[in-house]
C-alpha cells in the first residue's frame, strides 16, 4: 500500500516536473524527436531498399525451352515432375503459338522482323517453362538437377547462365544496401543516442543539487530517482510520438519519387504497411533512451 | 564545564576528518551534546564547522574516531538505512536548500511524502507548521517569491517536520538582514525550548553572545573552547 502510495507520487511529481521545466522539457524532447526521426528514416531506408531487391528478384525467373520434337504431353509431364522440388515456387507453361504471340506483340510492329517471320515459314520459337523458384540462390540449384535430369535430352537451352548475371549483380546491390544500411544507421544511431544522452544530461545536471536536498530529508536513492524515470518515459512517448511524424511526413515528401518502386506501390505506402511496427518500435526506442539515459544521469549524483 | 546530565544524544570520540588533498578538517574532536541542549559552534571559515554537522547527518564519515548517536555508532548505519536515520535529524543551511521547483507547501510536505504519510496528514502537519514559522498563507509560494528570511523559514519547517531529536543548523543566519537574524535565532530558541537539540554553526558574534548558551569553538579543525554559558571567543 505504501509502496504504491510512493510510486503514484514520484509519478506525480514526474509529470510536475515535466510541466514545470516546460522549455527544458521541450528541448529534450526536440533533440530526442531528432534522433529518432534519423534511426527511423534510416530504418525505413533500408527496409524500403530490402523491398525493393526483393521485389526484383520476384520478377526474375529462368526459362527452360525445348526441342521442337518435344509435344505438350511430355513437357506438362516434365512440369509435374518438376513442381515436386521443395525449391519452385511456380512454374508456367508457354507453348510455342503463346510464345509466338508474345514476341509478335512486343515486336510485330517491326517490319524486319515481320518479314523474316514471314520468310522462315514455320513457328521459330521453342515451347518452354517459366520457372520462379522460392529463393534466388535456388536459381542454380534447379539449372544443375534440371541438366542432371532424365529430360536433359528434351531440353534445348536453359537461360540461367545469361540471367545469372543479374542474379549476382542483385545479390550483390542487396549485401551492399544492407551493409550500408547497417552502417549509416548505426553510426548515425549512435550519434543520436550520444547527443540525446548528453541533453538528458545536462537536464539532471541542473537538478544535482536538489538530489542532495531530497536525501538530506530523507529520501531513498530509488524515491529521488524515480521522477526523473517518469520523466524520461514521457520524454520518450511524446519524441517517439513526433518522430514517426516526421517520418510519415517525410515518406509523404517522397511518395512521388517512389512510385512503383515497391511492391505496396511508393515509400509512403510502405509506411503505412509498417505503421504499428514503426510506431511501436519507435516510442519503445524512445522510452527506452529516455529511461536509461536518465538513470546513468542521475546515478553519479546518488552515490550516498 | 558544559551540561553533562542524562543521556548523551550525540557523542564525538576523537574525530579525525581529512579530505582528499591532505586537507585535514577536523583533527581529534572529542565532545558530548545532551538532550535539549543549545550549542553554538563557532570558528572562522574552513575551521571545520560545517564538516562536524555533515558528520552528525552521516552525510560525511570520519577518517578516524567514532560518533555515537543515541549511544549507536553512526558508521554502522546500513547505507539503505541513511534515509531512515536522517529523519531523526533536522538540517538547516546557509542557502536554505529549498527544491526551487517546489512550493512553500510541497517543499515542506515533501519530507513527509517520503515517509509514505498519507494526504491527509501531511495536509494537516504542514498547514501547522507553516503557522508556527509565521508564514501561514503563503504555502502556495515558490522559494523565488519569498524573502530570505521567508526562506529560511520553510526549512526550518521542513527541518521539524520529522519531529527531529536534534536540529543541525549551518549559518543559518548568514544570509540574513539583522531583523531575520534575530526572528531566525528567536524561532531556533523557541524550538529548542520544547526540548528539541539544536547545533547551530556560526560566526555571527552578536548572535551568540546575545544567546548566552554553549559555545564550542573550532580553530583550524580542533576544538580548541567548550563553555556552558559561552561567548564569541574567535579572534580574527
Amino acid at each position: 500500500m505504501q509502496r504504491t502510495l510512493k510510486l503514484w507520487r514520484t509519478f506525480k511529481e514526474g509529470m510536475t516536473n515535466f510541466r514545470r521545466n516546460g522549455w527544458l522539457s521541450l528541448a529534450t524532447i526536440i533533440i530526442l524527436s531528432l534522433s529518432l526521426f534519423i534511426i527511423s528514416l534510416a530504418g525505413l531506408i533500408t527496409v524500403g531498399t530490402r523491398l525493393i531487391v526483393s521485389n526484383l528478384e520476384n520478377r526474375i525467373s529462368i526459362t527452360v525451352s525445348f526441342n521442337p520434337d518435344v509435344n505438350e504431353g511430355r513437357i506438362l509431364e516434365i512440369k509435374q515432375y518438376l513442381e515436386r522440388a521443395r525449391e519452385i515456387a511456380s512454374i508456367e507453361y508457354v507453348s510455342r503459338d503463346q510464345a509466338l504471340d508474345v514476341f509478335l506483340e512486343n515486336n510485330g510492329s517491326d517490319p524486319i522482323i515481320r518479314q523474316a517471320i514471314d520468310e522462315i515459314g514455320e513457328n521459330p520459337l521453342l515451347a518452354s517453362l517459366v520457372i520462379h523458384a522460392k529463393q534466388q540462390s535456388d536459381y542454380q540449384k534447379i539449372s544443375t538437377f534440371l541438366e542432371a535430369s532424365p529430360y536433359r535430352t528434351d531440353i534445348n537451352r536453359i537461360n540461367f547462365e545469361k540471367n545469372r548475371k543479374i542474379f549476382e549483380r542483385l545479390k550483390h546491390i542487396g549485401a551492399t544496401t544492407r551493409k550500408f544500411g547497417l552502417a549509416v544507421g548505426g553510426a548515425f544511431g549512435l550519434i543520436a543516442i550520444l547527443i540525446t544522452f548528453n541533453t538528458i544530461r545536462i537536464t539532471i545536471y541542473s537538478h544535482r543539487q536538489e538530489f542532495e536536498i531530497m536525501r538530506l530529508v530523507g529520501a531513498s536513492n530509488l524515491y529521488v530517482r524515480m521522477p526523473y524515470i517518469f520523466e524520461g518515459i514521457l520524454y520518450g512517448i511524446f519524441a517517439g510520438v513526433t518522430a514517426v511524424i516526421l517520418v510519415a511526413l517525410s515518406a509523404y515528401g517522397l511518395s512521388g519519387y517512389t512510385e512503383g518502386a515497391f511492391p505496396q506501390g511508393n515509400i509512403f505506402q510502405v509506411f503505412t504497411a509498417y505503421l504499428p511496427t514503426i510506431a511501436v518500435s519507435t516510442i519503445c526506442l524512445g522510452i527506452f533512451l529516455g529511461v536509461i539515459s536518465s538513470f546513468i544521469a542521475i546515478h553519479r549524483y546518488l552515490k550516498a | 564545564m558544559p551540561h553533562t546530565e542524562g543521556q548523551p544524544i550525540v557523542v564525538f570520540e576523537n574525530v579525525t576528518k581529512d579530505y582528499p588533498g591532505g586537507v585535514n578538517a577536523l583533527h581529534d574532536v572529542s565532545f558530548r551534546v545532551f538532550s535539549g541542549e543549545f550549542i553554538s559552534l563557532v570558528g572562522s571559515s574552513g575551521a571545520g564547522k560545517s564538516t562536524l554537522l555533515k558528520l552528525i547527518y552521516a552525510e560525511e564519515i570520519p577518517t578516524a574516531g567514532t560518533i555515537y548517536f543515541k549511544g549507536r555508532p553512526i558508521k554502522d548505519i546500513n547505507r539503505k538505512h541513511l534515509p531512515f536515520f536522517r529523519r531523526n535529524i533536522g538540517t538547516i543551511f546557509q542557502d536554505y536548500k529549498l527544491l526551487p521547483q517546489k512550493t512553500a507547501f510541497e517543499n515542506i510536505a515533501y519530507a513527509l511524502e517520503v515517509d509514505g504519510r498519507s494526504a491527509k496528514e501531511i495536509r494537516e502537519e504542514v498547514g501547522e507548521l507553516l503557522e508556527i514559522v509565521g508564514l501561514g498563507g503563503k504555502g502556495e509560494k515558490f522559494p523565488r517569491e519569498l524573502s530570505g528570511g521567508e526562506q529560511q523559514r520553510v526549512a526550518i519547517a521542513r527541518a521539524l517536520i520529522h519531529h527531529p531529536q536534534i536540529i543541525c543548523a549551518d549559518e543559518p543566519t548568514g544570509n540574513l538582514d539583522p531583523v531575520s537574524t534575530k526572528e531566525i535565532t528567536d524561532l531556533l530558541l523557541e524550538i529548542n525550548s520544547y526540548g528539541t537539540t539544536v547545533i547551530v554553526a556560526t560566526h555571527k558574534k552578536e548572535v551568540v553572545d546575545q544567546l548566552g548558551k554553549r559555545v564550542i569553538s573550532l580553530i583550524d579543525g580542533r576544538l580548541r573552547h567548550d563553555e556552558a554559558k559561552g561567548k564569541y571567543n574567535i579572534k580574527l
